[in-house]
């Protein structure tokens, strides 16, 4: 795909990401002017969308992301109000969107209606928000302004000048006029300035006095407690003020008719200072840009461990100042390049954030309540990542909820809980990231799969087959055993179609499961680059880094150790194995430390071994660069250039398996 | 000129050629690699021509890497020049060299042989799944 095609879906992607963390905004109670703030946001960002998808042709995206911005739209207008259902609906749309959007990213053919689905809602608001009989209200004219100024507001201007009225909040004109040629940036600062007090209805042109040159403005805000005395004018520059409408003035007949039910007032008495949210500067940079950025600081972080060695080498030159100005170069170099992996890199939870409603939106449909929790959120991963494990998950959770968990009324029968659970948790594995989709349901249907597999020609009637390889069947193209597709799932795409996302990023996808007890999804997924916390250990000449989280314990200079001694540490005995003996690399006569490696999130059963090394160096953060296939060594995760040459990163996980079957070859030596 | 005999490589196979850099060697067996250099800020495997059938004997400096397009650096003694088309008269290797290269023939009255980076690759990958 070219280039201007990748921006384009590489800013969808960025709008869907703003947009669902708005969402996540609305979902808990806000103040009013942060409701209004994540409207216009959204319905900013819809609009954008339909203006993309316009311009590449997909027409009927266009006609759905137009329709999602009439619901923002109907918001800002203050038809609609935020409620927790309206946002469920809302989140269901933009979910449909994005997955939409994916879909044609992939070439597929554009459906006629993204939002099928959600027709039944969707007309249900857009009929909720239709005026009432007689018309809508429109309060501008107690605006005490002049007709041609109020004939310049927009009719959601209008809306909002009539909802803040009957909502008791007064507006004032705020009027300013500015030199020719700073007007747009003062203006800016101005009306960033006047949104931390209120809320800016309208900034409209107006005319400049007698004794004045420049352009003149009147800003409209709406504001309770205005300080308008705060702001920061420039020498020269007069500001005026005045109250243009007084919500004590709107009769009470009006008052009572606004709204049978009215809204709880968003705002308490006093108002609290305004947070201001200072918009930030977002740069669109070509990932090959950061690439080539990286290669670059890699290149410069080897001349200064050029230099280093050098001045170590050199008899006299071992000062301490330019020692450690190459360490502060150093430390320097690690930050920027730390930076740099950060950009390229996004939290777990986003991908989490698109499972969420979409969950909600099935539970609701299939009426199997659920209990969605999620682990390891805080993880990152690459944003390339994020944007091709997006349809894999949506594929797992829909399965897990359409075939794996059960009806209520079945889980009450087999003495389960009326509510289903379905866990998907993320952690890191050696150069993985694992992520674990489970389920409480029924399981899969072996006896059923293997007819299938059968009948399919997939494998052969009278052998035996371990349940292993009948759930890998489930991978297969076209495999299914829904005798017919629902609109859920069940026809027979979706799990190769995971497994060929999976494994084309060169990961693995695994399934297990347990009759009537649940189903476990395991993808893991290699990361090319990542920032880890290592203990460092030397072994002959060369040092390795073992990642924090599975070091359980260390312990130096006692005595002599060698592979197969048995150790007791902790009140537990433990079998010692030599690093070298587990890397396949020629064995030390002796050792005097060791590192008891654990599993990751180690309990009570994980396994422990005592691992032999020549010395303990001490801990620090690296910048891992995972190897190349064709280099990669069984134990070790990735390397990391340091000074000293290359710091091998161990898989600890890997390296307790080589340290069993190490320690199993030299009992069968015995 | 590698490993001791002259060497055709397709252009289009070619990523780049780079100045020899010192090679790290893995910290375990890996047969076929010996050890990666860092390029462009990625670790680059270099392959070990002594592994490879039909290349064992003592190997001559390589001053030069010539990077294939599936990553993976060929050390070269020297490079030679271009030739427009494969020589007439050039056969599938017959020999152990069938593992590595796809063509064998005379170039200027040298035996030479064509580097198929596919079948190299894949041959890495047994010694892989040998070891």
């Amino acid at each position: 795909m070219d280039q201007p095609f990748n921006d384009v879906w590489s800013e969808c992607e960025d709008l869907f990401t703003q947009a669902r963390a708005t969402l996540g905004t609305l979902k808990t109670p806000q103040p009013a002017h942060v409701v209004q703030a994540s409207v216009n946001a959204l319905f900013r960002t819809t609009h954008t969308l339909k203006g993309m998808a316009g311009m590449l042709g997909f027409h009927s995206f266009s006609r759905a992301a137009h329709r999602m911005e009439d619901i923002f739209d109907l918001m800002r207008q203050g038809r609609l109000r935020s409620t927790d259902s309206l946002t469920d609906v809302l989140e269901a749309g933009i979910l449909a969107l994005e997955s939409g959007m994916e879909g044609l990213r992939r070439g597929r053919p554009e459906p006629d209606d993204y939002l099928l689905p959600l027709r039944r809602q969707l007309g249900e608001l857009e009929a909720l928000a239709r005026p009432t009989e007689g018309g809508s209200r429109d309060l501008t004219t107690m605006l005490d302004l002049p007709p041609e100024t109020l004939k310049a507001l927009s009719d959601y201007e209008r809306t909002r000048v009539t909802s803040l009225l009957l909502d008791s909040t007064p507006i004032h004109g705020l009027t300013v006029c500015l030199d020719y040629a700073t007007f747009d940036e003062r203006l800016r600062t101005l009306s960033e300035a006047v949104a931390m007090h209120g809320e800016l209805i309208s900034t409209l042109p107006a005319d400049p006095p007698e004794d004045r040159e420049g352009l003149c403005f009147l800003l409209l805000v709406a504001s309770a407690h205005p300080a308008f005395e705060e702001l920061p004018a420039l020498e020269g520059e007069v500001l005026g003020m005045a109250l243009v409408a007084d919500p004590a003035r709107v009769p009470d007949s009006l008052r009572a008719k606004a709204d049978p039910e009215p809204a709880p007032r968003l705002e308490p008495e006093p108002q609290p200072p305004p947070q201001h949210y200072p918009e930030m500067e977002i740069l669109r940079i070509p990932a090959q840009q950061v690439e080539v950025l990286e290669a670059r600081l890699m290149d410069v972080g080897q001349l200064r461990d050029a230099a280093s060695r050098w001045m170590r080498r050199t008899p006299g030159n071992l000062h301490d100042e330019p020692v450690g100005l190459l360490g502060g170069m150093q430390d320097g170099l690690l930050e920027v390049q730390k930076t740099l992996l950060q950009m390229r890199m996004v939290k777990v939870e986003s991908l989490f954030s698109r499972i969420e409603p979409m969950v909600k939106n099935l539970s609701r449909e299939l009426g199997k309540p659920v209990k969605l929790t999620f682990q390891g959120g805080e993880l990152e991963l690459e944003r390339s990542l994020l944007g091709r494990l997006g349809e894999p998950f949506l594929h797992l959770v829909r399965n897990a909820m359409d075939h794996g968990l059960e009806p209520p009324s079945e889980r009450v029968a087999q003495g389960k809980s009326e509510t289903g659970a379905l866990r998907i948790s993320a952690s890191q594995r050696g150069r993985n990231l694992r992520f674990d989709i489970r389920d409480d349901g029924r399981g899969f249907d072996l006896a059923r799969m293997e007819a299938r597999g059968i009948g399919l020609g997939l494998i052969k009637e009278g052998q035996h087959y371990t349940p292993e390889r009948i759930h890998r069947l489930a991978l297969e193209p076209g495999f299914s055993t829904q005798d017919q597709a629902n609109q859920i799932s069940g026809r027979g795409v979706g799990m190769d179609v995971v497994r060929a996302e999976v494994e084309g990023l060169g990961g693995e996808i695994h399934l297990s499961s347990e009759a009537k007890r649940g189903s476990l999804v395991r993808l893991a997924i290699p990361l090319s680059r990542a920032v880890l916390s290592c203990l460092r250990v030397r072994c002959d000449r060369q040092v390795f880094g073992i990642p924090l989280g599975n070091v359980h314990r260390v312990q130096a200079g006692r005595e002599i150790l060698r592979g197969g001694d048995q150790l007791e540490v902790l009140g537990k005995s433990l079998p010692l194995e030599s690093l070298q003996a587990c890397l396949g690399l020629p064995e030390p006569e002796a050792q005097r430390a060791f590192v008891v490696l654990t599993q990751q999130g180690g309990s009570a059963e994980s396994v422990e071994v005592a691992i032999g090394v020549d010395e303990v160096l001490g801990r620090g953060e690296v910048l891992l660069r995972s190897l190349p296939e064709l280099a990669r060594i069984p134990g070790i995760m990735g390397g990391s250039p340091q000074e000293e040459g290359i710091l091998w990163v161990l898989d600890p996980e890997a390296i307790l398996g080589l340290a069993m079957d190490s320690l199993m070859r030299r009992v069968a030596r015995v | 000129m590698a490993a001791g005999r002259h060497l055709l490589l397709a252009t289009q196979d070619l990523r780049e050629v780079v100045a020899a850099s010192p090679i790290t060697p893995l910290p375990g067996p890996s047969k076929g690699i010996q050890g990666v250099v860092l390029h462009q800020g990625e670790f680059l495997p270099v392959l070990a021509w002594g592994d490879l059938p039909g290349c064992a004997g003592p190997l001559a400096p390589h001053p030069v890497l010539a990077v294939l397009r599936p990553r993976l650096a060929v050390p070269v003694e020297r490079m030679l020049g271009l030739v427009d088309t494969l020589p007439e008269g050039w056969v599938e290797p017959e020999n152990e060299t069938h593992a590595w290269a796809s063509a064998e023939g005379a170039l200027d009255d040298l035996r030479a042989a064509l580097l198929d980076p596919e079948r190299l690759v894949n041959l890495l990958r047994r010694f892989r799944l040998e070891a």
